[in-house]
């Protein structure tokens, strides 16, 4: 009897001591738009963001022993589903810690959330620069460039070519919700500083989701501007792009600044027409002097078959940033983590980059190339690229501090 | 303003309206003979969309006319799979309330998009179409792309097709009489499910032909469906449910008010629509060719 009861009690101690020595799980939450608009980029960003937790669980996980256990959840490109499921992320799942989303609207409706139960938030994909301008939420960063930069860097690049061709005139064409309401105006305020002489004629704003552009394709020619400015992306993107194609458009009218993804110059390799000049977010090929890009681009193309794209990269990205804020704080307590991460520089696929004290923005750059060939790559990629940093586009610290006093 | 442009604008509204009227002829038809508001209309036609897609990547290597053979296939596909709802699904809510019809064909959607992820995934799907429409042509001088002159020319011949269809065919006096009174028809000796289920399958076939027509336009997305069948419920309201005519000038009047008012007043294009709905469903709810028989 008292054999039995010693083996059970040795068998209990080995037991609990076997379970203080195995680290707690690491809950990553994923919220992204996996139907609706922005289904295309949210399945790239996800193919991103899972390479990386399986690189980083075959090392044993967050510092070598917090497994990584992820959970996705789809928002729909709606915020109302946004804020239900990331909800359900934080108190059914226990994440700590949540990349988010597609959509600009969804990301700043997530941002309180993600503030009031003290969960790391990472916007990825999203860039409404409003997600860390405003509001400013101590858990939510930002590892893409905002729409603030993006605005600034092809308002750069147009102005620079509106005075070398005489432009004079021209319209925007910008998806009716938060990012593409913002880069528009960014843009326009940028142009109109940086190139005075421009004129603009008009602005379209055709819903998030619009599958018929025919009606706004003509509009814009009838106007016969220089020059069009877009803010339309995912599938918007593509279809317009492929309808004014058909028009004729692009042998018109010059479309220099607007998005156009590795996404979009691979799904659309063969009909894109080349020379046109596109701005985007982080292009893989601008990068591949940086060992950390080869290693990821060799290991998603033997993963997936294919390139990855910037969402892809970014998604890859995040995961990564946050190993190495928990790296320095040397925990997963969120709040240490947070703290960590304030003012970092992470070291990424697109290199060694900051994040601003001020608002978590990561100083990271923005793209401007042109449209053409590459023997290397089955698809378009961008050629003579201008690569504008983070610092050279960000918004003086000045005025984000009025904005956050205005919005008191 | 350039009277060449106002008539690119004018062409433009044509085709959204031709390919408004593809979408919504299958619905009125539905729900002028069989009282089925089938809220699911606009995923079977993006489903059809999708199938064109698969037929094209399978033919298109081997075949020049693999675009133009994808799209009616399409139809075929989805007529059959019209058939299959109907008579699982569709044939035992016929005497449901309209708020249920609604509810279990909005379930229908949710059931179709999901299947529609399983089979074809999240990523968007390009036809790359053949050299002939390509390029744009201009008419007195205003562009055009090229496959729309197909898409208005397959509107008018689906409008035509299905007025010879209900004028000129013995299915299709039984058709129209079912509208009018479904208890005298089946008095008659007519079997009413089999008159339904016919056509039921031919309000899908036209949605998948329709979704065929559509998936070179553009991508092939999900999501579509759901921009789409507001502005389709638009067109059958502003025509009148159940009027063949009244759905094509309903499918016109919707593609011009939005077409002008994206040149004139984008801001106010899609309020217009609904400005000019609810006006109708105050004013005239059977719509502007539809019979107070129907209400």
């Amino acid at each position: 009897m008292r054999k039995a009861l010693c083996m059970v009690l040795g068998l209990f101690i080995f037991f609990m001591a076997s379970k203080s020595y195995s680290a707690e799980e690491y809950h990553l939450g994923v919220a992204l738009s996996f139907t609706g608009t922005g289904a295309l980029y949210s399945a790239e960003q996800m193919e991103g963001i899972q390479l990386a937790v399986d690189e980083i669980n075959a090392k044993g996980g967050f510092l070598g022993n917090h497994k990584i256990k992820l959970f996705s959840v789809d928002t729909q490109t709606k915020p109302d589903v946004a804020v239900r499921v990331v909800k359900d992320l934080i108190l059914r799942d226990k994440v700590k810690a949540l990349i988010a989303d597609y959509s600009s609207a969804n990301a700043v409706a997530i941002k309180p959330i993600a503030k009031e139960y003290k969960v790391l938030h990472i916007a990825a994909m999203s860039n409404s620069e409003n997600i860390t301008k405003v509001n400013y939420s101590p858990y939510t960063f930002q590892v893409c460039p905002n729409s603030y930069m993006q605005a600034k860097a092809s308002a750069i690049a147009i102005a620079k070519m509106a005075k070398e061709k005489g432009w004079k005139t021209y319209v925007t064409i910008a998806s009716d919700y938060e990012w593409g309401r913002s880069t528009q105006a960014e843009a326009v305020k940028f142009l109109k500083e940086l190139a005075p002489q421009l004129k603009l004629l008009k602005e379209f704003w055709p819903r998030l989701g619009e599958t018929q552009f025919t009606s706004y394709i003509t509009s814009i020619m009838a106007l016969k501007p220089d020059f069009v400015y877009g803010s339309l992306a995912s599938k918007d993107n593509v279809a317009w792009m492929e309808q004014a194609k058909a028009y004729g458009f692009f042998d018109k009218i010059p479309y220099p600044g607007s998005l156009i993804s590795v996404t979009e110059l691979m799904l659309e390799a063969k009909t894109l027409p080349r020379g046109i000049i596109g701005l985007t977010r982080a292009p893989f090929f601008a990068h591949l002097n940086n060992k950390m890009m080869v290693d990821f681009v060799n290991n998603y193309k033997a993963k997936y078959n294919k390139y990855p794209s910037d969402w892809a990269v970014m998604g890859y990205d995040a995961v990564y940033a946050l190993k190495q804020g928990i790296e320095k704080a040397k925990t997963i307590d969120t709040e240490k983590v947070k703290d960590a991460m304030k003012g970092m520089t992470v070291e990424l696929t697109r290199g060694k980059l900051k994040f601003r004290e001020i608002d978590n923005q990561l100083r990271c750059s923005s793209y401007i190339g042109v449209v053409g060939d590459d023997p290397k790559y089955p698809f378009p990629i961008y050629k003579n690229i201008i690569e504008v940093k983070g610092e050279d586009s960000e918004r003086p610290e000045k005025e984000i501090i009025e904005a956050r006093k205005a919005e008191k | 303003m350039d009277l060449t442009f106002i008539f690119a604008q004018f062409l433009s509204g044509l085709t959204y309206g031709m390919v408004l009227f593809l979408v919504s002829a299958g619905l009125s038809l539905i729900f002028g003979v069989m009282n089925i508001l089938n809220f699911a209309h606009a995923t079977l036609w993006l489903m059809g969309a999708y199938f064109c897609y698969t037929f094209w990547n399978y033919l298109h290597q081997t075949l020049s006319i693999a675009l133009w053979i994808s799209i009616p296939l399409a139809g075929l596909v989805m007529a059959l799979i019209g058939a299959f709802i109907e008579i699982v699904l569709i044939r035992r809510i016929y005497k449901r309330e309209l708020y249920e019809q609604l509810l279990i064909t909005y379930a229908l959607t949710l059931i179709l998009g999901d299947l529609i992820k399983i089979f074809w995934g999240v990523t968007d799907k390009l036809i790359e179409r053949p050299e002939i429409i390509q390029k744009p042509v201009f008419i007195f001088g205003a562009p055009l792309d090229s496959y729309f002159i197909f898409v208005n020319l397959a509107g008018i011949f689906v409008a035509v097709a299905l007025w010879c269809f209900l004028k000129f065919t013995r299915y299709g006096h039984i058709v129209k009489a079912a509208v009018y009174s479904r208890e005298m028809v089946s008095a008659l000796g007519i079997p009413i499910p089999k008159i339904y289920t016919m056509v039921f399958t031919l309000g899908i076939f036209i949605a998948g032909f329709a979704g065929g027509i559509q998936a070179p336009i553009g991508s092939v997305t999900l999501g579509m469906d759901m921009s789409i069948i507001i502005q389709a419920f638009c067109v059958v309201v502003i025509g009148g449910f159940g009027s063949l005519i009244g759905t094509f000038v309903g499918s016109l009047i919707v593609g011009e008010v939005y077409s002008f008012s994206i040149l004139y007043w984008p801001d106010g294009a899609m309020v217009l629509i609904f400005v000019i709905t609810a006006f109708i469903l105050i004013v005239r709810p059977w719509g502007l060719f539809g019979t107070p028989t129907r209400m």
